[in-house]
């Protein structure tokens, strides 16, 4: 007969105690940067994308299209393996561990995040296209018309405008991005979910701790989902777009799964 | 390649060259050997049927078009194109950039930046494509809003604004770069009808002193402010004459029969 071991449970799921554990405790800053970090790169990469498949250059063109049909198109996970275990035999880049103080950031998390965010670049390319392509044409020939090169006319007159459109898809793509980082856990990255898999393999609570650690995704996610409620309620001020969701149906409703 | 700037006939130096200028989208021919000159100080209206090329040609005479065949000058330079080993080629686009911020184009649907203010969107060309000090470009945008008539409007998003408002916005944009030729698309036709005399107006008191070249089909502009006006049908220039001869003695048929169409 299962015993459910309510004090373990209670002990690894209230922060004051569990994160007084240095596993769980590092374990969720790493999260939480690899996630922010693997994001802002994603967001750059799928930037660059975007304007690449965009471009009037043909190869540039195709190079995008690749990049993003094979992120897409293949598992983040046997992505991540490529990239750690892959490039580590071939003595390209061997992911050594890189030390700043007191601070070692592990080989594995590295190549994690890199892996992330290459990922996450190909689905943003698609989003920021998206944006991109919603901007009145007339907006960059009013801009060529004043002698802006298509560049500044990007930064000063398309993409401002973009980012209105883009921002909600990507607060749902962090969303998603801070679950994903738990993959890291099969290369040995020492994220949340590493340092609840290693108590476990301590005192083999596998119930009571797994549940405890989608607690603390659980928390990470609707603390999210707030902030982005009001970064999109401030979009929504000076010109209102679309009615962003209400905080009920942005907890309830299901998001993309890799 | 340079052209001298005088015309044998005009007197006043030529603006605009086109010469036999050729454009095609896809199987359609739109423009077919078009030839135009416009002098300095001159107001030309173009009118004709819808696909007739008028604002084709418009859009070529700052590049937004390229075109096939032919040449277009602008103050006796080249538009869009270099001739390098007898062939033409499509000028750098820092080039084409220059050349069009010396020509201002008004948009049928004014296009105005709707995330700057009236101010910022007047302000925009000069501080990021002149360099000029904001504080110059902020007091110079000042004065042509007040130009247009509104200068209680300057932080007045352009969705605040009514479509008037905006394509008076519009115009002191093209007019903050200082452009030696005004370009105006259809520039009254995505408007209520009440606000088109505030446009016309603003178009009236800068024809004398502005080059302009106009798409549109607002008579009452064509007779009081127009030296010339053009129409154009499949491509070609049909007829180029005076406005009050235009109305009186229509040379051509179609002329005629597209006249009695647009003044009922």
């Amino acid at each position: 007969m299962f015993h459910f071991r309510w004090d373990v449970f209670w002990q690894y799921l209230w922060p004051p105690t569990a994160l007084q554990n240095p596993l769980i405790r590092d374990g969720l800053i790493v999260t939480i940067v690899v996630s922010i970090l693997a994001q802002v790169l994603g967001v750059l990469f799928g930037l660059i994308a975007a304007l690449a498949k965009m471009s009037k250059f043909g190869p540039l063109r195709w190079l995008a299209d690749v990049y993003i049909w094979y992120f897409r198109g293949t598992p983040l996970l046997v992505q991540m393996f490529l990239l750690f275990f892959g490039f580590g035999v071939t003595h390209i880049y061997g992911f050594p561990d890189i030390h700043f103080g007191i601070v070692t950031i592990s080989g594995a998390i590295q190549a994690g995040t890199v892996a992330l965010a290459i990922n996450e670049g190909a689905y943003m390319a698609e989003i920021v296209r998206a944006g991109i392509e919603a901007i009145d044409p007339g907006q960059m020939e009013a801009a060529k018309s004043l002698g802006m090169t298509y560049g500044l006319a990007m930064r000063r007159i398309v993409l401002p405008q973009a980012t209105k459109v883009i921002i909600p898809p990507l607060g749902n793509e962090f969303n998603n991005m801070m679950k994903t980082t738990s993959l890291m856990v099969v290369l040995g990255g020492a994220d949340l979910f590493y340092g609840f898999t290693q108590v476990n393999a301590l005192i083999f609570r596998p119930f009571e701790l797994f549940i405890a650690a989608s607690f603390y995704y659980l928390v990470l996610t609707t603390i999210w989902s707030f902030i982005q409620a009001r970064i999109e309620a401030g979009l929504g001020e000076r010109k209102a777009i679309q009615r962003a969701p209400g905080m009920l149906q942005r907890i309830f409703t299901t998001g993309r799964a890799h | 390649m340079e052209q001298p700037l005088t015309s044998a006939t005009g007197g006043f130096p030529v603006i605009i060259k086109a010469e036999n200028v050729n454009k095609r989208f896809g199987d359609l021919h739109v423009l077919k050997d078009f030839n135009l000159e416009v002098h300095k100080n001159e107001v030309v209206v173009i009118i004709g049927p819808s696909g007739s090329g008028k604002s084709t040609f418009l859009r070529c005479i700052n590049h937004l078009e390229k075109i096939d065949s032919g040449h277009i000058f602008v103050n006796g330079r080249m538009i869009g194109y270099k001739e390098r080993n007898g062939r033409l080629v499509e000028e750098s686009e820092k080039a084409i950039a220059m050349q069009r911020a010396q020509i201002g184009m008004v948009f049928q649907r004014f296009n105005l930046f709707p995330h700057l203010t009236a101010l910022e969107n007047i302000m925009e060309a000069p501080v990021n494509v002149s360099k000029i000090p904001k504080e110059q470009a902020r007091a110079d945008a000042r004065r042509l809003l007040a130009r247009v008539g509104l200068a209680d409007k300057q932080d007045a998003y352009p969705n605040q604004l009514s479509g008037g408002q905006q394509q008076r916005v519009a115009i002191a944009r093209a007019l903050a770069m200082k452009p030696g030729l005004m370009l105006f698309d259809e520039p009254t036709s995505a408007l209520d009808p009440e606000m088109i005399g505030e446009v016309l107006d603003v178009m009236k008191e800068l024809a004398q002193e502005m080059t302009m070249l106009v798409v549109s089909h607002e008579m009452g502009f064509a007779r009081a402010a127009a030296n010339r006006i053009i129409f154009i049908d499949e491509g070609r220039i049909i007829e180029d004459t005076t406005p009050d001869e235009l109305f009186a003695n229509p040379r051509e048929e179609r002329t005629k029969a597209f006249l009695s169409k647009i003044l009922h």
